[in-house]
C-alpha cells in the first residue's frame, strides 16, 4: 500500500503535450477505409435492386420515372441511414460507394437527402459477385 | 429512521435508466428492489420483420460497448440453422475483433469504477489509452463502435499486412500501460479503501443466483464459455480463465485486468498464426425450419441467443438473454447492509449494459401505483381487448 | 488619510474587488493544474489560456433561472448564499497583507485573531449544513449529514496542526507569527509535519478530492447543492472559490513566513506563497480518489489527530531546547 502511488506519474505528465486535441479547431485524420456517407456511382448502376432489398434501414429508394427510356431515380435518405455499408457490399457492380464524410449534422433532416436521376446501364457484373 | 431513496431512473451514476429503490436507515441500506423496463425498445419483434441480412444490423444496436458479441452470436446461429461453415480465416478475424472489443469494453469499465469511486485522474489516463484500442478497430472496420465486419458466412473486410504490423505496434504500449494500472489500482490506499471489502458475493450465493462473467469469476468459479463450449477459434488458442478468491469489487476489478492481459497474448497468437484464404462463405436467402441456441462470451458473461426459423427469408423468433439480466438477482443480494457511498460502485461492479438487458416490462396500475409481471399470453389478450376495433395499419409511415 | 486607507482596504484590495478577481485566478490556476496532470487541457479560449473561464462560468450562473423548491423554507433557503459570502470575505480582511503595523494592534489585526479565523472559517461548513438541510430533498438531507460527520473529523487535527507554530511564535497573532518565522526562517523545518496535517485537514475542509463526500456528484446528485440553481448558487460557487483563496493564506501566513514588503511586494509575496499552498492541494486532489465518510472519520482519529498531538510535542521540546 503505498501513499501518493500516482504522483510521479502526474508530475511527469506536467510536461508532456496534452493528450486532447482542439477540436473543432484542429481536426483528427480519419482512416482510409472509414464508413460514412453512402453515394452512387450512376454510369454503373444496373438497378438490381439489392442495396434497396438489403438495408436494414430502408434508407434507398429507387423510382421508375420512363419506362421506355429505362430512367431511375435513386433517393438516398442520409438521415435513415445506419452506415453500416451492406449496400455496398451487397451491389455486383461497385456502383454504390462510401465516402468519409461524418460532420453531416443539419437542423433539418431533409436535408440530407440526396438524389440521382440516370438512365439504366448496361454493365455486365463481375463473375463473382461478393455476397 | 427508515426512508427510500431513489437512485435513478435519471442519476448520474447511471449511464443508463433504471429504476432502483433502496430502503436506508442513516447510511446502511436495509432492502433493495430494481425496477426494468425504461429502455425497451422491442427489438425482438422488430427482429421478426428483418431478413436474415438486416438483422445483423438491428442486433449490433442492440447495445454500443458490446455490439460484436450479439453479432457473432446471432450470425453463428444463422450459420448453423444455414448448415454452412465460414473458412478458418474469416473466423480468425472474427476473434481477433472480438479480444480487441472485450479489451475495450474492460479498460472503459475501469475507468467507470475510477470515475465512480471519485478517482478521476484514473478515469482520465485509462481512457486516452483506450483510444489505441478504438484508433486499431477503426482502422480494421471502418468504425470505432458498431464494427458491424461480421456477415452471415464471415466476415466483411480483410487484414493487411500493415495493419497487422499496426496491432502488434500498439500491443506493446498497451501491455505496458496496462501493467501499470493494475499496480497502481491494487496499492493506490483511498482507491482500494473504497474497493476491498464491498459488495460481497459468496461463491455458493453466486452459484445459486446464477450470477455470470466477471462477477462469477471474482467469487472464485473458473466457468467461461470460451473454455466450457469452444465457439469460433477457441479451442485452438492457449488462454486461462481468470478467477480471484475475495468475492468482491477488488475481486472484479483484478478478475478484469487479468482478463485484459489474457486478450493481448491471445491477440498475439491470433496475429502471428493468422491463415491465408478467403473471408466469406456465400450464404443462401432462406434457412430450413429450425431452431437453435447460441451462447458467446460478452465482456460482460454469458450471452445467449436463441433463434427460430420456418424457412422464410426472416426469421420466427428471436430471444437474446444478456449477461446483465443474469446479474440483476445477484446485485439485490450485494445491495443489503452496505453503504449509501457503496451502491454506485456495486451497481458498476456487475458493468451494467442495461439496453442489453431490457426483455422484462413491469405493468404499473397508475391509479393505484401497485405493479405486476404478466406474461406474455395475458399480455397479448390485453393489448387484443382494448385494440379488437381500432383499424389496423400495416404498413409502417416514414415521416417524409 | 486613514480613512481613505481602510475604504481602500475594505473594497478595493485586499477587499472585495481583490478577492473576486484573485479568486476566480485561483480557480483557474486549480483546474489548469487539474487538467495538465491528467494530461488534458483544460480551460481555452476564453481569455488566453482560458483565464477568463471562472468568470464567465460565475455570469452564467447569474443568468439563469432562479429556482427555489415548494416546501423549501423560503427565507433561510435565499439567505444563506449571502451570509456565506459575507463570512468569508471577513475572513479575508483578518490576513495581515498590508496596512497593519506589527508593534501597533489594531482593528483588523489583534491578539487572538488566529483563533476568530479559524472560528470564521468553521461557519461555512454550518451554512453547508444549513443549506442542505433547509432544501427539504432527500440527497440534500443526505449531503447535509455527511458534512457534519466531517466535521467531526478533520476539525480537531486542523486547530492542533495550526496552532503548534503560534506556539512557537509566543503569539496568537497572525502578524506576530509571521514576523518572527521571517526572522528565524529555519524554524519553519520544524513545523513540517504540521504542514503537511494542515494541508490534509484544509483539503477536507474545502470539500475537495479525496473528502469531496457532502457534494459527491456519482452518489447523490448534487448533494448540499441539489436544488440551488442560477444566482443562489454563483454565490456558492464565489464562495467556495474565496475559502480556497482564505485558507492558502492562512497557510501561507502560518507556514510560510507572511506577506512582507508593503502593498506592491506584498501582494507579490501574497500571490507567489497561496499559489505554493494551491499546488500542493490541486497535487492532492489529482492523486487520490474519493473515501466513504466513516472512513473520514476512522482515518483523522487514527493517524491524524495523533500526528497533530506528536508535531506539538516538537513544538514544545524545540521551545525548551531554545530558551
Amino acid at each position: 500500500m503505498k501513499i501518493g502511488a500516482f504522483i510521479p506519474e502526474l508530475l511527469r505528465h506536467l510536461l508532456k503535450k496534452p493528450a486532447t486535441v482542439d477540436y473543432p479547431f484542429k481536426k483528427l485524420e480519419v482512416p482510409k477505409d472509414f464508413r460514412g456517407s453512402p453515394y452512387l456511382k450512376p454510369e454503373l448502376c444496373i438497378v438490381c435492386r439489392a442495396c434497396e432489398r438489403d438495408c436494414p434501414a430502408e434508407a434507398i429508394e429507387i423510382i421508375s420515372i420512363n419506362e421506355t427510356e429505362k430512367k431511375f431515380k435513386m433517393i438516398i435518405h442520409n438521415d435513415r441511414c445506419v452506415h453500416c455499408a451492406q449496400c455496398v457490399d451487397s451491389c455486383p457492380t461497385e456502383a454504390m460507394q462510401m465516402d468519409t464524410r461524418f460532420e453531416i449534422a443539419d437542423y433539418d433532416r431533409h436535408n440530407l437527402k440526396m438524389q440521382w436521376e440516370y438512365v439504366r446501364a448496361v454493365v455486365k457484373p463481375k463473375s463473382e459477385p461478393k455476397g | 429512521m427508515n426512508f427510500q431513496i431513489p437512485i435513478g431512473p435519471q442519476h448520474p451514476a447511471l449511464k443508463e435508466p433504471i429504476g432502483l429503490r433502496i430502503v436506508v436507515d442513516g447510511e446502511i441500506i436495509r432492502d433493495a428492489d430494481i425496477r426494468l423496463g425504461y429502455n425497451h425498445r422491442g427489438i425482438e419483434k422488430l427482429a421478426e420483420s428483418k431478413t436474415w441480412i438486416q438483422n445483423i444490423y438491428l442486433m449490433e444496436r442492440i447495445c454500443g460497448i458490446c455490439s460484436h458479441s450479439h453479432t457473432t452470436c446471432y450470425v453463428q446461429g444463422v450459420e448453423k440453422l444455414m448448415e454452412i461453415q465460414p473458412p478458418k480465416r474469416g473466423l480468425y478475424i472474427r476473434t481477433l475483433v472480438a479480444e480487441l472489443e472485450r479489451i475495450h469494453s474492460h479498460l472503459l469499465w475501469l475507468g467507470v469504477a475510477g470515475h465512480e469511486a471519485g478517482f478521476d485522474s484514473f478515469f482520465m489516463y485509462v481512457w486516452r489509452d483506450r483510444e489505441i484500442v478504438m484508433d486499431i478497430l477503426e482502422t480494421i472496420s471502418g468504425n470505432r463502435v458498431h464494427y458491424a465486419i461480421n456477415t452471415i458466412g464471415g466476415v466483411r473486410r480483410d487484414l493487411d499486412e500493415l495493419q497487422v504490423k499496426h496491432i502488434l505496434d500498439s500491443l506493446e504500449i498497451l501491455r505496458k500501460r496496462s501493467e501499470y494500472y493494475k499496480n497502481l489500482g491494487t496499492t493506490e490506499p483511498s482507491f482500494v479503501a473504497r474497493l476491498a471489502g464491498v459488495g460481497y458475493l459468496s461463491q455458493e450465493d453466486a452459484i445459486a443466483l446464477c450470477a455470470v462473467g466477471p462477477t462469477l469469476r471474482a467469487s472464485g468459479v473458473p466457468s467461461d464459455v470460451r473454455k466450457d463450449d469452444p465457439y469460433a477459434v477457441y479451442d485452438e488458442v492457449p488462454f486461462e480463465v481468470c478467477t480471484a478468491d475475495t468475492c468482491d469489487v477488488l475481486g472484479r476489478t483484478v478478475v478484469r485486468i487479468k482478463e485484459v492481459l489474457q486478450s493481448y497474448n491471445i491477440i498475439e497468437f491470433l496475429l502471428k498464426n493468422l491463415p491465408a484464404g478467403p473471408i466469406a462463405v456465400r450464404a443462401p436467402r432462406r434457412a430450413k425450419p429450425n431452431e437453435v441456441v447460441s451462447r458467446y462470451e460478452a465482456p460482460r458473461g454469458e450471452n445467449i441467443h436463441y433463434i427460430k426459423s420456418n424457412g422464410t427469408e426472416k426469421p420466427e423468433r428471436v430471444k437474446v438473454r444478456a449477461p446483465t439480466l443474469g446479474n440483476y438477482a445477484a446485485t439485490i443480494k450485494m445491495l443489503k447492509n452496505g453503504f449509501i457511498a457503496d451502491v454506485p460502485l456495486i451497481f458498476a461492479a456487475i458493468d451494467p449494459c442495461i439496453c442489453c438487458a431490457e426483455r422484462a416490462v413491469a405493468i404499473v396500475d397508475s391509479r393505484s401505483g401497485e405493479e405486476k409481471i404478466v406474461p406474455q399470453s395475458s399480455l397479448k389478450k390485453i393489448t387484443r381487448n382494448t385494440t379488437a376495433n381500432q383499424e389496423r395499419k400495416r404498413e409502417v409511415e416514414w415521416p417524409w | 488619510m486613514a480613512m481613505v486607507n481602510t475604504l481602500v482596504y475594505l473594497i478595493i484590495y485586499p477587499g472585495l474587488l481583490f478577492l473576486f478577481v484573485y479568486s476566480t485566478f485561483c480557480e483557474w490556476f486549480d483546474r489548469k493544474l487539474y487538467a495538465r496532470l491528467q494530461n488534458r487541457m483544460g480551460p481555452t479560449h476564453t481569455g488566453k489560456w482560458g483565464i477568463l473561464q471562472p468568470i464567465a462560468d460565475f455570469f452564467k450562473l447569474m443568468s439563469k433561472e432562479d429556482i427555489v423548491p415548494d416546501r423549501a423554507d423560503k427565507g433561510m433557503f435565499s439567505a444563506l448564499p449571502a451570509f456565506g459570502l459575507a463570512i468569508v470575505s471577513t475572513a479575508m480582511l483578518l490576513l495581515p497583507i498590508w496596512n497593519y503595523k506589527v508593534a501597533k494592534p489594531s482593528v483588523t489585526s489583534f491578539n487572538g485573531d488566529l483563533i476568530v479565523l479559524l472560528y470564521l472559517l468553521t461557519l461555512p461548513t454550518f451554512i453547508f449544513f444549513l443549506a442542505g438541510w433547509s432544501s427539504t430533498n432527500l440527497f440534500s438531507t443526505v449531503g447535509a449529514m455527511r458534512v457534519l460527520t466531517m466535521l467531526f473529523g478533520y476539525e480537531v487535527p486542523l486547530f492542533l496542526a495550526v496552532l503548534s507554530p503560534a506556539i512557537l511564535a509566543n503569539s496568537w497573532r497572525l502578524a506576530e507569527i509571521a514576523a518572527f518565522y521571517r526572522h528565524h526562517p529555519l524554524l519553519i523545518l520544524v513545523n513540517l509535519l504540521g504542514f503537511v496535517i494542515a494541508l490534509i485537514c484544509v483539503q477536507a475542509k474545502l470539500e475537495r478530492t479525496p473528502f469531496d463526500i457532502p457534494h459527491a456528484e456519482t452518489e447523490i446528485v448534487g448533494g448540499t447543492f441539489t436544488e440551488y440553481s442560477g444566482k443562489k448558487l454563483a454565490l456558492f460557487r464565489l464562495m467556495m472559490d474565496i475559502e480556497l483563496v482564505v485558507a492558502s493564506g492562512l497557510l501561507a501566513t502560518v507556514f510560510l513566513g507572511g506577506f512582507p514588503g508593503g502593498p506592491f511586494l506584498g501582494l507579490l509575496n501574497f500571490v507567489i506563497k497561496t499559489l505554493i499552498v494551491i499546488f500542493f492541494l490541486s497535487l492532492i486532489r489529482a492523486a487520490t480518489s474519493r473515501i466513504r465518510v466513516d472512513q473520514v472519520v476512522s482515518l483523522s482519529w487514527r493517524y491524524l489527530a495523533p500526528l497533530a498531538v506528536v508535531q506539538l510535542l516538537i513544538v514544545i521540546l524545540v521551545k525548551g531546547l531554545l530558551s
